[in-house]
């Protein structure tokens, strides 16, 4: 199997897919119930643990890299440009101005990509591709609706493998495609039109495929791969309602008295973005010295 | 005399780690017809990447022609190293032969009566006068891998590298490939075969690279490395049938390796065995 499926060992990994779904679904109701920047990095520090549990941290770190970026660029555009701000926090070099307001809203929405970007990455990392369609399909929905994302997870890697042998072959047929920008618009033409024609052919192929294997035969289906919910799930799902209950307790009686949201939260936590995107910056380039001398190693 | 390829001391890692080719040392010369055989995973493909400059070595240097393959763009190399992939939907895309066969020498910006004469000259070569119009995806799948042979052909590249040209062909497929590769090397190509068609090796008679587990265990003449026992058996290679037949006949000349047919006729004919009838040997 082709897809961001990690095997692996351990409790996340053994829950049933549906009380994952729940999950994922509880995670985005909660970061927008948790409608302040402190709770919601509260709660983003709470899903570490989870994701040191399901054992895919390395994993899991490289890929919420790509959020990150957005992360930066909300942060700091939003945080000097948006016209709702008005109480000026610090400044930077050339009378560009932080203000408050505008770096709350900032910060609530790139925390939310990250808390959301989390609990997705948790969930495909943990819950193999059959399992989820399977549990799908316990769910009442049509067997072929759950094929169609299955199959979704695997033909992503299938087509990404495809492109970069397209992109070779056109590179043999003495494309450029390190050339100026508009060349590089031109050069989709060769890169997509084969992609395309190979990809619908291997989709056509696919659907006689399973049509030898009796895909659109009527009636119950049996799963090779059972899911089954139990106290494990149960107890999970018990929490996450525990969890619920308290986040609206606190929107609904205490957001009047509590202040976690201070200048100092903001300020840290957009240069805490801001470091690590640094830090990005620095191996990339590294990596790329690295490749232009000849690869050290 | 210079080699116009020329591997030093070669090595590529995959970014994930897995070293595909270990410290390889090739040189090719111009006109040669250099077949490379090995197992899947073996390295072959890797290796031949290397040549118009798809994989740079992590380690050692090949130098086409005057060009450091590290320091030249692959569409520059692509100019004197043509590589036809084993799948021609990954190449082909145009709506017609005529535009295929165009578009390598117009992605080198050359003039348009250049492009036509190079292109009449593709035509020639291929016998692909009737075909001109048609869509590519509308021929059957030997025909268009012989015009992704020609598109790379009308660029007229001084190597001609062929990725599994007989994988998927039927006899006739086969047969025309085996014709091309001798046309190739009529108009003074260097041709490099990546194949597991020993039959097609044997007819050839051609120089045999043997790859094994990422490293070159063998490098010589057809005859010479399909007789070589401890290398067939190391690569999990077989010679084609017609030799391993030879070689459970004790008659047959002992010294030497029958890669066709038409050289076990031509021993028996010398030795006026009785039973042979000239023209059904094939």
């Amino acid at each position: 199997m082709n897809s961001l499926y990690m095997p692996k060992d351990s409790l996340i990994h053994s829950l049933d897919p549906r009380t994952k779904m729940l999950f994922v679904v509880f995670v985005v109701a909660s970061s927008f119930i948790l409608n302040d920047p402190a709770l919601q990095l509260v709660f983003l520090v709470a899903l570490f643990p989870l994701v040191v549990m399901a054992k895919v941290v390395k994993p899991y770190l490289i890929s919420i890299q790509f959020l990150l970026l957005f992360a930066v660029l909300i942060m700091t555009v939003h945080g000097i440009y948006n016209p709702i701000g008005v109480t000026p926090v610090f400044e930077i070099f050339g009378g560009l101005t932080f203000k408050y307001e505008s770096m709350v809203y900032a910060s609530v929405m790139s925390f939310r990509i990250l808390v959301i970007g989390t609990a997705a990455v948790l969930f495909v990392m943990t819950t193999h591709p059959s399992d989820m369609a399977s549990a799908l399909v316990k769910w009442k929905v049509p067997h072929s609706f759950a094929f169609i994302l299955l199959s979704t997870f695997q033909i992503i890697p299938i087509i990404a493998r495809e492109a970069k042998i397209v992109m070779e072959a056109q590179q043999a047929r003495c494309l450029d495609v390190k050339g100026s920008l508009i060349q590089r618009v031109k050069n989709l033409v060769p890169m997509f039109a084969p992609l395309f024609i190979i990809t619908f052919m291997k989709v056509h192929q696919l659907s006689y495929v399973l049509e030898c294997r009796a895909f659109s035969r009527k009636g119950e289906k049996t799963s090779l791969r059972e899911t089954k919910i139990g106290s494990l799930d149960y107890t999970f799902l018990l929490g996450m309602l525990g969890v619920l209950a308290f986040e609206i307790y606190l929107k609904l009686f205490m957001m009047g008295s509590l202040h976690l949201t201070t200048d100092a939260l903001l300020t840290y936590s957009l240069f805490g973005t801001w470091i690590v995107f640094g830090f990005m910056i620095i191996k990339f380039v590294v990596k790329q010295f690295q490749g232009k001398i000849g690869g050290a190693n | 005399m210079e080699p116009y390829i020329s591997v030093k001391n070669v090595s590529h890692k995959y970014p994930n780690g897995v070293t595909a080719i270990k410290d390889i040392n090739l040189d090719i010369h111009e006109g040669e017809v250099v077949a490379i055989l090995g197992s899947n995973g073996s390295g072959k493909t890797t290796l031949v990447k290397h040549f118009n400059g798809l994989l740079k070595p992590t380690k050692g240097e090949i130098t086409v022609g005057t060009m450091n393959t590290k320091k030249e763009r692959i569409s520059k190399l692509s100019s004197q190293v043509g590589y036809v992939f084993q799948n021609p939907n990954h190449q082909t895309f145009l709506p017609s032969v005529r535009q295929e066969l165009a578009y390598g020498c117009k992605n080198l910006k050359m003039v348009d009566e250049d492009i036509e004469t190079r292109v009449q000259k593709a035509i020639d070569l291929f016998q692909l006068e009737d075909r001109l119009d048609d869509n590519p995806f509308d021929l059957n799948s030997s025909q268009r891998k012989e015009v992704a042979m020609a598109s790379i052909m009308a660029v007229s590249p001084k190597v001609i590298v062929l990725d599994e040209p007989t994988t998927g062909q039927d006899h006739k497929g086969c047969k025309r490939v085996l014709e091309l590769v001798r046309m190739f090397k009529r108009e003074g190509h260097i041709v490099v075969l990546i194949t597991h068609d020993m039959h097609l090796i044997g007819e050839l008679n051609c120089r045999t690279v043997v790859m094994n587990q990422s490293e070159k265990i063998a490098d010589d003449h057809a005859s010479v490395v399909f007789s070589n026992k401890g290398i067939m058996e190391e690569a999990g290679l077989q010679p084609p049938q017609i030799t391993q037949f030879a070689n459970q006949i004790t008659r047959f000349d002992e010294t030497k390796t029958y890669l066709t047919v038409e050289s076990i006729i031509e021993w028996m004919k010398a030795n006026k065995e009785e039973d042979v009838k000239v023209g059904t040997g094939s």
